[in-house]
């Protein structure tokens, strides 16, 4: 029997794998979507969209009114993100404890966790050097208003931007692993210590022992029966929180579902004279570093697509569909992302074990979305555009809660050494255990709380 | 021509196609890039209670005069800022039919006898990938 099956490999199933293998635990990782290296990623825009997405692409609300983008891969997400990396602040961990009464949720308990990891990977930050036409843009209209600004930092190293590397081609995978994607810096690393890796694995419900725990699911179309001394739950907000539900733990954890966050963001295109090229080289170097738009909860990213993103993006069609798409490379593109209420997000299976994401925004997250919009309107005018589109579309990048921390069972759903309230052999520590949404890209996070259980479990 | 839908659903995804993306002097319309010959490069990815479900609606669509078609491509546009019940169906087949449409579209994979500017030339879109 194997010490730990892992189920999920994007940003903490990835790094706790490689942890727990370098501790010289046996291992096994589990993953829906397939395996692609390098190599293999997808090179169009069409066939990484379909291939590396639950949904073959987009996922929806029940009301249709949000998509959620979530990879389906070895490696998930952090494969097909920007790979933005950002410690949490105060503001963020002082909420979360609030709602959990977990009190080690603070900066100086996990500022060394953030340590480990970070040097886990390469980091850069970017610099005006690395600036395309867009991030010009917007840091010239900020300027011009005043607005704060700051510069992102990536994981990432070699990316080859001076020598004409366009960075958008590795929101289909990096091919050249040059992100640093929980593929790169912990999957194929504890690959060489012993890791198992089984893809296209689809778990669908755990039952708890004493002393194991037993995931059932589907592998490559065949049902399979997994074994292991302790389970780690890493598939997100909604593989984790589905596999939960389908586990029947909503009986005796009434808070299992409540809580899904997902930082609804917002896209708006300004149209120039010239062309702007957003496409072009390193494509998300900065974003809205003002502490008014902090406390006002949304925050604005310098951001792009590829076109068929893009032409979704606009709800037009005929005639004004191609005139839009013809001005592709002269828009610059802002999107705001909103802090977002946990009360409006809950997540639920059907009959037959099918996942349904209800969200609805709450007077205060929509009164935050138009503060956003707005500010990103005021950025273009400022920086000349001849005319400002505002997409009709949100969407989810990062989705969160489900699952949330806590000390009590009755609004909780893991407790604070990361274990199901009442299930001591199954742990989870990925985005689905967020109180709230903190308003920060939450890839490092869940890295660094997936790090912290990482040393607990090879210290026990 | 597709070994998951129906012809007639190719052919609704080819008339609602043309609605979307009509062409003019410099981009070709959807059904003479031809994409479409490709559509199950997309759908062999997709659920396929989804598939069934959306290539039965595009078969009884395929049979529609075209003033229908032109009006569900309107409602399915303005189903956004609209609110819940058969609104809610409209937001769904807008993104899944825009969806196909667009990705068959603005891709390298043109049809057989296709020999115009591809879209992706015509919006002037290209980018370098350095592999190593």
């Amino acid at each position: 029997m194997k010490d730990f099956v892992i189920v999920g490999s994007g940003s903490s199933g990835g790094i706790l794998a490689r942890i727990l293998q370098e501790g010289g635990a046996d291992v096994t990782l589990i993953e829906a979507g397939k395996f692609f290296r390098k190599e293999t990623f997808p090179r169009t825009e069409a066939a990484y969209s379909s291939q590396l997405f639950w949904g073959g692409g987009l996922e929806f609300d029940d009301k249709a009114k949000s998509a959620y983008l979530r990879a389906k891969c070895v490696g998930g997400t952090t494969n097909v993100n920007q790979c933005l990396m950002n410690r949490f602040d105060d503001l963020a961990l002082d909420d979360w404890r609030e709602r959990s009464g977990v009190d080690w949720l603070t900066l100086d308990t996990l500022n060394p966790h953030y340590g480990k990891v970070e040097d886990m990977m390469e980091l850069h930050t970017f610099e005006k050097k690395d600036f395309n036409r867009n991030a010009e843009l917007f840091t010239g209209g900020c300027d011009k208003i005043g607005y704060g600004w700051k510069f992102l930092q990536r994981g990432q190293k070699d990316c080859k931007i001076e020598e004409g590397n366009d960075c958008i081609g590795c929101l289909g995978g990096c091919q050249r692993d040059s992100k640093q994607s929980t593929l790169v810096i912990g999957i194929q690393v504890a690959e060489k210590l012993g890791l198992e890796v089984l893809s296209e694995f689809e778990a669908d419900s755990v039952t708890h022992f004493d002393d194991h725990v037993v995931l059932k699911g589907e592998h490559e179309g065949q049902n399979k029966e997994i074994s292991a001394r302790r389970m780690i739950l890493a598939g997100g907000s909604f593989g984790t929180t589905k596999i939960l539900l389908n586990s029947g733990l909503k009986k005796t954890l009434p808070a299992l579902g409540k809580g899904f966050c997902q930082h609804p963001q917002y896209m708006a295109f300004g149209i120039f004279d010239e062309p702007v090229d957003s496409h072009k080289g390193a494509f998300q170097t900065v974003a809205s570093g003002d502490p008014k738009m902090r406390k006002a909860g949304f925050k604005l990213e310098n951001v792009f697509a590829p076109p068929i993103a893009v032409g979704m993006l606009f709800n037009s069609f005929g005639v004004e569909h191609q005139r839009l798409m013809k001005k592709y490379r002269y828009m610059a593109c802002i999107e705001a992302a909103v802090r977002d209420q946990p009360e409006g997000g809950e997540l639920d299976v059907d009959k037959k074990g099918n996942l349904i994401v209800r969200k609805t925004l709450t007077e205060q997250d929509l009164v935050r979305a138009d503060k956003g919009i707005e500010a990103i309107n005021n950025v273009f005018a400022a920086a000349g555009a001849k005319e400002v589109i505002d997409s009709p579309f949100y969407f989810g990048l990062h989705l969160m809660g489900g699952c949330s921390f806590g000390v009590d069972p009755g609004k909780s759903v893991i407790n604070p050494d990361f274990q199901v309230h009442g299930h001591k052999n199954i742990y989870v520590a990925d985005s689905s255990v967020f109180p709230s949404a903190p308003g920060i890209n939450p890839s490092l996070t869940i890295m660094t709380l997936s790090q912290r259980l990482g040393e607990q479990l090879l210290n026990n | 021509m597709s070994r998951l839908i129906s012809n007639a659903a190719v052919r609704g995804i080819v008339r609602l196609g043309n609605i979307i993306i009509p062409g003019d002097g410099d981009m070709p319309s959807y059904e003479e890039f031809g994409g479409f010959e490709h559509v199950d490069d997309l759908l062999e990815h997709a659920p396929k209670s989804d598939i069934g479900d959306l290539g039965l609606l595009l078969s009884i669509l395929s049979f529609m005069p075209k003033f229908v078609l032109v009006w569900l491509v309107n409602k399915m546009a303005a189903s956004h800022a609209k609110g819940n019940g058969l609104w809610v169906l409209m937001r769904q087949l807008d993104m899944g039919i825009r969806g196909i449409v667009l990705s068959t579209y603005y891709t390298e994979k043109g049809g057989a006898s296709f020999s115009g500017t591809a879209p992706l030339d015509g919006i002037d879109y290209s980018i370098t990938r350095m592999e190593n």
